[in-house]
């Protein structure tokens, strides 16, 4: 179950975005990380990233990942997502798990896909700090200058949103010590 | 001005460059000490440049300007290839730890020819930085660093090229000479 139910204020620049802190409870987390541990990934690797990615997690049955479907995507949270960055209605979300390992980075890029309104990445990767990296990087883009604005550190627990636009660039830093930076990302989509 | 190594110049050696070129999936080849003597120091006045989602560099005037151009270089690379290919431009191109380049960056390219002059020094694979090619249906083709070595490709409209992203572990920074060649 969730643990939050409030989305505090969005920041708008370089771009819509928000952090939620504690968003599962502690026996959800428990249950959601034992089931994860427990996927299949398969390594994808390309000029733009490096990463083992598992199956679609909207494709299968498992009691866990139905409370973490739920948790993200139900009809009451899709609704505060939609108010608190004044989007149009949600309709439904995706969403798969991914291990970044030493070495592995996913370069700038802004998610912009049909139908993709709102990014979301909920952390699970126990104790990690900036050295360690795999911050979520974020720059401000305007023409084709682009500038840092945050490093924000992936802390266990958190889920982290934003706004996909042609403005929303964003990067995952390699990683730099020998970790598993877990992840549960996906879209709303409109 | 540099001196292609001879062994590259004899004419039983370019007839089976030329084979070889010629049969590649990718039509490509790769010439290790390719230069009697290769510069020693790389030390080009370079700038940044960077679009974000297609490359992050630094980029200067190639270290052997004159002799991509020359008709030594340019006989050579009709022999080695078969082609007629015509100088566009040439740069000295630096990747350091963090840079890259995508290969969506060259998506609106003609055919050409490209070459690239290897000048890095104590790579280790790890660190990326490898150049890749891509053709649709055909396999991709990975060229490692190595100080001294020249590459020849030949790339059609929607073949694509990049340099991968190098790891911030990198100790050095990737250094090469990229010419490009128009084709007809």
């Amino acid at each position: 179950m969730r643990k939050t139910e409030k989305i505090f204020e969005v920041k708008d620049f370089p771009y819509p975005h928000v952090i939620v802190k504690d968003f599962l409870d502690e026996s959800t987390l428990d249950l959601v990380i034992d089931a994860l541990a427990g996927l299949e990934y398969d390594f994808k690797e390309s000029d733009l990233f490096s990463y083992w990615a598992s199956i679609e997690l909207t494709d299968i049955d498992h009691p866990a990942i139905n409370i973490l479907r739920d948790d993200l995507g139900d009809e009451v949270w899709r609704k505060k997502v939609a108010k608190a960055f004044g989007s149009k209605s949600l309709s439904s979300i995706d969403m798969a798990a991914y291990v970044y390992g030493l070495g592995d980075f996913l370069l700038p890029h802004d998610d912009q896909v049909e139908e993709r309104i709102i990014a979301y990445s909920l952390h699970l990767t126990p104790e990690i700090t900036e050295e360690m990296g795999g911050s979520l990087q974020i720059f401000d883009v305007d023409n084709n200058n682009s500038k840092l604005i945050d490093s924000i550190i992936p802390e266990y627990n958190s889920l982290i949103m934003f706004e996909v636009s042609k403005h929303s660039w964003h990067q995952v830093g390699e990683i730099l010590q020998d970790i598993q930076r877990l992840t549960v990302t996906g879209w709303y989509h409109g | 001005m540099a001196d292609i190594n001879f062994y590259y110049l004899e004419s039983a050696t370019l007839s089976n460059l030329n084979r070889i070129f010629s049969s590649a999936d990718i039509p490509f080849i790769r010439l290790s000490k390719f230069l009697n003597e290769a510069p020693k120091s790389v030390e080009p006045k370079l700038s940044s440049e960077e679009k974000i989602g297609y490359y992050h560099r630094k980029i200067g005037n190639a270290l052997l300007e004159d002799f991509w151009q020359s008709s030594d270089f340019n006989v050579f690379l009709r022999k080695a290839t078969g082609l007629k290919p015509r100088f566009r431009e040439s740069n000295h191109i630096s990747y350091s730890p963090g840079d890259y380049s995508l290969l969506h960056m060259d998506e609106s390219e003609p055919s050409r020819l490209l070459v690239v002059y290897d000048l890095t020094k104590e790579w280790k694979h790890e660190w990326g930085g490898y150049d890749l090619y891509t053709s649709p249906d055909k396999d991709p083709l990975v060229c490692n660093r190595d100080f001294g070595s020249l590459m020849i490709v030949k790339l059609a409209p929607g073949d694509l090229s990049c340099t991968r992203y190098v790891s911030l572990k990198s100790q050095f920074s990737a250094h090469i000479d990229c010419i490009t060649y128009d084709l007809d």
